[in-house]
């Protein structure tokens, strides 16, 4: 009877035990970030005026009308002009075929730098990065990359951002919020090349500190089909699994048609929602109640390590290992340093602008 | 004779069939997934959520049967739904205009999409799907400019309460303002002589011509319809996500040329009408909810989408000895 009990009890406890160990490891992971992002050198420092003076580098954002990219581009062009290096945009539409042309233009106008932002996958434009490197033009990728990810060997250098410690920190707290007992539907895009680290990280947090944590599914939908797949089928989702108790929409602009489906399935306040990127309709929904938190990068600061690490890599500088921009959470009481309504660079501080300045041997 | 008379029960018979083959499939595809789940599919919070969310698919594919059935196509629909949802959203919100007002300037720039559509088309005589393709991409580059390639959160409370939040029957406002616009085209295509004008025309211009029928003013009037209508849907759509964003609406046009295309098979079947774009809405609506909801992967509902769509068509031209198509 003893060891009957004893053979119940003792799993039990166990499992307890495994799951109050989670919890306390999430909560150390997110207090990290949650405190003001600190600036870390991304290296030794240097002459970056000197440098960058009369160079050109030409931004190609996966598209024109996306507004975290536009942000990005916008700062890196203040930037350079106050190191003197020449930052100019290659509008279009989101087509590959737009971005050979902009390598091409590179070349033909005599660029330093091709910079590829976040989403244009060097492997569709080898045959244009291999004639660049031939005329001498470098090609860069910011904010694509995982490093756990090899860079494509034609590009020069490569600042790639932990999309699998984000995955990680959505596990984190997920796991925190819900004392170890989420059963959780992920929203993802398989096509977007970030999704794989992001969610190896997810699933290998839940598994290491999560015994009770449960993906019920995963909807996978392509980004041109948000609008037209995610609120139908997460409304299916919810309704057939009354158990689900959270929903992370791994980029957040995804968050515009979670809200409305949790909505509309009177599951608000039920189901909690968890997502990245700190785009600034989304900390409004933050400070609505309707998202329960949201992991922000600062754009200026992207800009701001972007150029840094491509002087450094054209200067024959070590480049560093990542773009090193913190990433922090923001969730209800902190969403209002974002500004009311939100804005993408508000919140994070600026101690990051005196520690670049300082770097590169500009006056403070 | 009474081989004859044989003939044309049989043939009353398959008339019969056909008319209400898509609602019959309707009403299979929900046994179906009520079977197989009852718990879950077969519930009237899973029907209410499903009428509400596809309120605007609904709206859009209504407002393009009105100028195919005078032999127009009307490409810009996506782009003037997302048009109304983002003129909301940065009146509204960024620019702390009242809702009203909002609505009014939506209202006036969809009209206003549908004069310039009915202008080239009608008076300058270039083809529908010409103009209709310009004034897309126009619109949907203006609507990029207008909202910064931004998502707009935070619509006035009252309005996204008054589309989503109240219901009557445990289906929200948004569905019966479909509903009402659906039951208005049936009432405009079957009941009215502007209805029987409207299908000379998409049936021969040169006829309709020729009978007396005003065939310029009839699908100019049908084209303003129409980006009326697709404002409505973009307004509704504002309503239920409770913001606005400048891309989505554009995605909605292709599936409500599908609902609108399997619609003309049913209820008056060979013509555009709108009791059966509404059944195929939500036919098709029920089917990927229920594949949903037996977590298929989201590339089988496209592919049930396209599917039925083709077999729908093919089978109703099977039903009447594959005469040559009227539609499209």
């Amino acid at each position: 009877m003893l060891a009957c009990a004893a053979g119940w009890l003792l799993p039990a406890l166990a499992l307890a035990d495994a799951t109050a160990d989670g919890i306390a490891h999430a909560k150390r992971q997110i207090d990290k970030h949650r405190a003001k992002p600190v600036f870390v050198a991304p290296g030794a420092a240097f002459d970056a005026r000197q440098c960058a003076a009369g160079k050109k580098m030409l931004s190609i954002p996966n598209s024109s009308a996306n507004p975290f990219l536009k942000g990005i581009i916008k700062r890196e062009i203040e930037v350079g002009k106050q190191l003197g290096l020449t930052v100019q945009e290659w509008q279009n539409q989101g087509q590959p075929s737009q971005w050979a042309q902009g390598v091409e233009f590179a070349v033909r106008d005599r660029f330093d730098i091709v910079n590829l932002i976040s989403g244009v996958d060097p492997k569709t434009l080898e045959p244009q990065i291999r004639a660049a490197k031939v005329a001498g033009v470098k090609t860069m990728t910011s904010h694509f990359y995982d490093p756990s990810q090899p860079q494509n060997p034609l590009v020069a250098a490569s600042l790639p951002v932990g999309f699998n410690a984000i995955g990680k920190l959505l596990a984190d707290w997920v796991i925190l919020r819900s004392n170890g007992a989420a059963q959780i539907v992920v929203i993802k895009s398989s096509e977007v090349p970030p999704t794989e680290p992001l969610l190896r990280g997810l699933h290998d947090e839940l598994a290491a500190h999560c015994p009770k944590c449960k993906i019920v599914t995963e909807i996978n939908t392509g980004v041109t089909e948000w609008a037209t797949k995610i609120q139908p089928s997460l409304q299916s989702t919810l309704l057939a699994n009354p158990g689900v108790n959270w929903v992370i929409p791994i980029y957040d602009s995804m968050s515009q048609f979670v809200v409305p489906a949790i909505q509309i399935t009177g599951r608000r306040g039920k189901v909690k929602v968890a997502t990245f990127n700190g785009t600034p309709f989304v900390l409004d929904y933050v400070r609505n109640g309707e998202v329960d938190m949201n992991i922000g990068e600062s754009l200026d600061w992207i800009a701001h390590a972007t150029i840094d690490g491509y002087l450094r890599a054209l200067c024959g500088l070590p480049v560093p290992k990542d773009i090193g921009v913190p990433f922090y959470i923001f969730d209800a009481g902190n969403v209002k340093d974002a500004g009311v309504p939100a804005q993408f660079d508000q919140g994070y501080g600026s101690d990051y602008i005196a520690g670049f300045r300082k770097l590169w041997g500009l006056a403070q | 004779m009474s081989r004859k008379h044989g003939s044309t029960s049989r043939a009353s018979v398959g008339a019969l069939v056909e008319r209400f083959a898509l609602l019959g499939a309707w009403l299979v595809v929900i046994a179906g997934f009520g079977i197989a789940l009852p718990g879950s599919f077969l519930t009237w919070q899973n029907f209410a959520v499903m009428f509400a969310s596809q309120a605007p698919a609904a709206l859009l594919a209504l407002a393009l049967i009105v100028p195919l059935t005078c032999g127009d196509y009307d490409l810009s629909g996506g782009a003037v739904v997302t048009l109304a949802a983002v003129i909301l959203g940065v009146l509204n919100v960024v620019h702390q205009q009242p809702i009203g007002l909002a609505l009014a300037a939506a209202l006036a720039a969809g009209l206003l999409v549908g004069v310039v559509n009915a202008f080239f088309i009608v008076y300058v005589r270039i083809p529908s799907l010409v103009v209709t393709l310009g004034t897309a991409s126009l619109v949907t580059g203006f609507v990029q400019w207008f909202s910064d390639s931004s998502t707009i959160s935070g619509l006035d409370a009252g309005f996204v309460d008054w589309i989503i939040v109240r219901q009557l029957f445990g289906i929200s406002y948004a569905f019966y303002v479909a509903a009402l616009v659906a039951l208005l085209l049936w009432y405009v295509f079957e009941y009215t002589p502007l209805g029987r004008r409207m299908l000379f025309v998409g049936k021969s211009r040169e006829v309709a011509r020729l009978n007396g029928i005003r065939v310029d003013r009839v699908r100019a009037g049908a084209l303003i319809t129409s980006s009326v209508l697709a404002t409505l849907a973009g307004v509704v759509y504002a309503g239920v996500l409770g913001s606005a964003d400048p891309f989505s609406g554009l995605n909605f046009l292709l599936p409500a040329f599908a609902a609108a295309f399997l619609g003309a098979t049913s209820i008056k079947p060979g013509r555009f009408n709108a009791g059966g774009t509404f059944i195929a809405v939500y036919f098709l609506a029920s089917g990927i909810t229920g594949l949903s909801m037996f977590g298929i992967p989201l590339w089988v509902t496209s592919a049930f989408n396209g599917a039925a769509l083709i077999i729908a068509v093919t089978l109703s031209q099977f039903a009447r000895g594959r005469a040559e198509s009227d539609l499209g």
